[in-house]
C-alpha cells in the first residue's frame, strides 16, 4: 500500500516536473481596450503570434481604458507586472519614479525602430525611448451635418447654433459632454487648449511652473462650459453622470448634434452604421484665439523584471508589421504610427486629413508623475462647478492652489 | 499551568495538526500576513511599489487629518451602513415573514428571492447602471411614463448616494430574508398556539415571541451585513466611482483612490487601519451583545 503511495507521487512530480520543463516562455502584455477595437483583433494576434513563433505563449490582458492605469499599478505592486503594456505616455515618468522600466530602444530590431515617426516619441526620455508610440491622435468635433448645415468656427458660434437645435422635449442635445470624473480630462482639455490656455506655466527652462487653470484662459474654459450645462442647457442634462462611452452612445443613437472625442469616435459610427450625416471638423477656437486641439498617445512600455524580453521584442515587430497594424489603426480610428503606412489609401479620408491638420498646433497632456492626481483634483472642482457648490473662480483657484501644494510636497 | 507532553502530543492529537496545517497556513499566509503588513505600512513611509522604506510613526494618519473631505468620509460611510443595513433588514424581515406564511408558489417565491445574492456583485451593479441612465435606463423610462419628472439618478450628490445605497441594499437583502427565514422556522409553533390561547393578537406575537427568539440570528446577521457594507466597494465604483464631485465616497473607495490612482500606499494603509478599527469595535460590540444574551 505504502509503496503504491510512493509510486503515485513519484509519477505525479515527474508528471509536474515535466509540464513545467515543457513550459513555453510566456509574453504577458497588458492590453487596452480602445473604443471600437473588438475583442477578436486580440484572439486573432495572439493565435497568429504563436503559430508564427512556435515555443512562445502569448498571454493578452485586455482591460478598459477607463481601470487600465488603476489595474497596471495593481499589478506592478503586487510583484506581477506584465512583460509588456500599454500606457497613456502621459504616465511614463510616474512608472519610472517607481522605477519598473525598461528603456525599451535596446531591445527593438532596427527595421521597427526606424519605421516609426520619430515626431511621435513622446515616451524618450533624456534621450532614451521608454515607450513606443501605439498610437497617437488629435481630438476631433463631429457633428451632425443634417442639423446643424455648416461647421461652426468658433465656440461662440458653436454655442449659438446649439441653442437653436436643442430639444430636451425630443432627448436632442446640442453637446454630448463628458461630466463624470473619467481616468481624463479630456473635455476641459478642450476647452482650455480651445481658449488659448494650459494646464501649467511654463519656466524659462521649459519645465513646469505653476498651476494655471485660474488664469483667464482656464476660468473663461470653465465658465463657458459651466454657461453650456446650466445657463443655455444644450448639453444633455445631468452631465456629471456621463462617461465618455455614454457621451458616445448618446451621438451615436442620434441624441446629440455634436460631440468631442479622438478618432475611435469615426470608427464607432462607421460600425454601427448610422442612419444620418455626420461630418468632423478642428475643434473650434474661441474667437481671436488659435485653433488648438488635444493630441494623445500612448505608448507600448517593457518592464524591467520582464524574463522573455526577447520575446516581447519579437512580439512587438509582430505587431508592428503592416498586416497587423492596419487592422489595429482602422479599428481605434487612429492615424497610423508607422512610415510604412501613412500613404495607405484608407487613412487619406477627411477623419484622418482633419486628425493630421490639427497636430501643428495641438497640445498634448502635462508629462509629470503626479499628473494623475492633478487630473483628480480638477476634474473634482469642476463637477462641483456643474453642481452649483462653487463658482468657477472659486473651484479654478481651488484647483490651482490643491495642485501647486501638492507638487511643492514633492 | 503546564501540560504534559503526552496531551498535547499523543498519536490523535498530531493527526488533527496536521488536519488543521493546512487551514492553519492559509489563514496566516492569506489573513494575517496581510493585515500585520498593512498595519506596519501605516507606521511606515511606503515608496510607489508598496515597500517599506523607513518609519514615520503617525505621520500617515496626521497626513489624513489634513485631508478636508476625510472627516465626510467617515460620517457618509457610518451613514451610508447604517441607512443600508437598516433598510435591509427591515425589507428582509418583512420577506422573511411572508415567505414564512403558507402559500401556493411559496417555494417559487424563495427561489426566486435569492437571484440578486446568488449574481456576482458587479454585474447587478452593471445592471443597474443600466437601469438608472436617463436616456435608455428602464426606470426613468417608466417613470417619464407614468408621469413623473425623474431626476438623472447619478448626476446629482444626494440622489447618487441613494441611487448607489439602493442597489447595495438590494443586493443585501436575499441575504437577510433567507437568514430571518431559517431563524423564523427555527422557532417552536406551540409558542404561537399557546400566545392564540392566551388571545394575543398578530402584533403580539411578533413582538413578545417572534422578535426575541429571533435575537440571536438578527445579532449574526447585522453583524455580517454591517462588515460587508461598510466595505462595499464594488457598488459605488462601477456606478459613480464616489463621484459626482466624491460625494458618493465612502473609506473604502477613499482607500483604493490613494492607493492605486494616486499610489500613496502610505495614507491608503492608514485609512485601512482607521477601517479596521471602527469595524473591530463594532463587531467586539456586537459579540458582547450577543454573548450577554446567550449567557442570559
Amino acid at each position: 500500500m505504502k509503496k503504491s503511495i510512493w509510486g503515485i507521487m513519484l509519477i505525479v512530480t515527474l508528471v509536474i516536473g515535466l509540464a513545467f520543463a515543457a513550459h513555453a516562455a510566456k509574453v504577458r502584455v497588458m492590453w487596452a481596450e480602445y473604443d471600437g477595437l473588438t475583442p477578436e483583433y486580440a484572439t486573432n494576434l495572439q493565435a497568429a503570434f504563436e503559430k508564427a513563433n512556435p515555443g512562445t505563449e502569448l498571454e493578452i490582458i485586455s482591460t478598459p481604458w477607463n481601470e487600465f492605469h488603476d489595474r497596471l499599478v495593481t499589478f506592478i505592486a503586487g510583484g506581477n507586472a506584465p512583460d509588456l503594456s500599454v500606457i497613456g505616455t502621459r504616465w511614463i515618468l510616474e512608472l519610472m519614479e517607481m522605477g519598473v522600466l525598461e528603456p525599451i530602444e535596446q531591445h527593438l530590431s532596427k527595421s521597427l525602430l526606424d519605421n516609426i515617426d520619430p515626431a511621435l516619441f513622446e515616451g524618450k526620455i533624456k534621450g532614451v525611448v521608454y515607450g513606443l508610440p501605439v498610437a497617437a491622435g488629435t481630438r476631433l468635433m463631429y457633428w451632425r451635418s443634417d442639423v446643424l448645415g455648416k461647421v461652426p468656427e468658433t465656440m461662440q458660434e458653436m454655442l449659438t447654433m446649439l441653442q437653436k437645435v436643442t430639444n430636451p422635449e425630443k432627448k436632442f442635445y446640442g453637446i454630448a459632454m463628458t461630466g463624470q470624473k473619467y481616468v481624463e480630462l479630456t473635455e476641459y482639455a478642450y476647452f482650455l487648449f480651445a481658449n488659448g490656455g494650459y494646464f501649467f506655466d511654463f519656466n524659462k527652462d521649459g519645465s513646469y511652473g505653476k498651476c494655471a487653470v485660474n488664469n483667464e484662459a482656464g476660468i473663461g474654459a470653465l465658465s463657458f462650459m459651466n454657461d453650456m450645462v446650466n445657463k443655455y442647457k444644450v448639453t444633455q442634462p445631468g452631465v456629471t453622470a456621463y462617461k465618455r462611452d455614454e457621451v458616445q452612445n448618446l451621438f451615436i443613437s442620434g441624441n446629440a448634434a455634436i460631440m468631442m472625442t479622438g478618432g475611435f469616435g469615426a470608427s464607432l459610427l462607421n460600425q454601427t452604421k448610422v442612419p444620418f450625416k455626420w461630418d468632423v471638423a478642428p475643434i473650434p477656437p474661441f474667437e481671436g484665439k488659435p485653433q488648438s486641439s488635444l493630441i494623445v498617445t500612448d505608448a507600448m512600455v517593457m518592464f524591467k523584471d520582464s524574463k522573455v524580453k526577447a520575446e516581447a521584442a519579437k512580439f512587438l515587430d509582430f505587431f508592428y508589421s503592416d498586416e497587423w497594424r492596419l487592422q489595429f489603426d482602422k479599428l481605434v480610428g487612429f492615424p497610423p504610427v508607422t512610415k510604412s503606412l501613412a500613404s495607405n489609401e484608407f487613412f487619406q479620408t477627411p477623419v484622418y486629413k482633419v486628425m493630421v491638420q490639427q497636430i501643428a498646433g495641438a497640445k498634448p497632456w502635462p508629462l509629470m508623475a503626479e499628473w494623475p492626481e492633478c487630473n483628480d483634483l480638477i476634474w473634482d472642482n469642476i463637477e462641483a462647478t456643474f453642481l452649483g457648490q462653487k463658482e468657477v473662480k472659486q473651484a479654478m483657484d481651488d484647483a490651482a492652489a490643491a495642485i501647486d501644494a501638492l507638487r511643492a510636497t514633492k | 499551568m503546564m501540560y504534559k507532553k503526552g496531551k498535547i502530543w499523543t498519536t490523535e492529537s498530531r493527526l488533527a495538526y496536521l488536519l488543521l496545517l493546512p487551514a492553519a497556513v492559509f489563514l496566516i499566509v492569506f489573513m494575517f500576513y496581510p493585515i500585520v503588513f498593512v498595519i506596519l505600512m501605516s507606521f511606515f513611509k511606503v515608496n510607489k511599489l508598496g515597500n517599506l522604506v523607513g518609519f514615520f510613526g503617525t505621520g500617515n494618519f496626521e497626513s489624513l487629518l489634513k485631508l478636508p473631505e476625510f472627516g465626510s468620509v467617515i460620517v457618509r460611510s457610518c451613514l451610508w451602513t447604517a441607512l443600508a443595513v437598516a433598510a435591509k433588514t427591515a425589507i428582509g424581515l418583512v420577506i422573511a415573514l411572508l415567505l414564512n406564511v403558507e402559500f401556493k408558489g411559496r417555494k417559487l417565491a424563495r427561489t426566486l428571492i435569492i437571484i440578486p445574492w446568488a449574481s456576482s456583485i458587479p454585474i447587478s451593479a452593471m445592471l443597474w447602471q443600466w437601469t438608472y441612465n436617463n436616456d435608455f435606463g428602464l426606470l426613468n423610462y417608466t417613470l417619464r411614463f407614468l408621469g413623473f419628472n425623474p431626476p438623472v439618478w447619478l448626476a446629482f450628490p444626494r440622489s447618487a448616494f441613494f441611487a448607489n445605497m439602493w442597489v447595495d441594499i438590494w443586493c443585501g437583502i436575499p441575504f437577510m430574508a433567507l437568514v430571518f427565514l431559517a431563524g423564523l422556522q427555527a422557532i417552536p409553533q406551540e409558542l404561537y398556539e399557546a400566545a392564540e390561547v392566551d388571545g394575543a393578537t398578530s402584533l403580539f406575537k411578533f413582538r413578545f415571541v417572534t422578535l426575541p427568539l429571533l435575537g440571536g440570528v438578527l445579532t449574526v446577521a447585522t453583524l455580517l451585513s454591517i462588515l460587508w457594507t461598510f466595505n462595499d466597494f464594488n457598488v459605488i465604483y462601477i456606478l459613480t466611482k464616489g463621484g459626482p464631485a466624491n460625494s458618493t465616497d465612502i473609506l473604502i473607495t477613499y482607500i483604493y483612490k490613494y492607493a492605486f490612482q494616486y499610489i500613496k500606499f502610505g495614507p491608503s494603509a492608514a485609512m485601512a487601519v482607521i477601517t479596521f478599527v471602527i469595524l473591530m469595535v463594532v463587531s467586539i460590540f456586537y459579540a458582547r451583545n450577543y454573548f450577554r444574551e446567550g449567557v442570559q
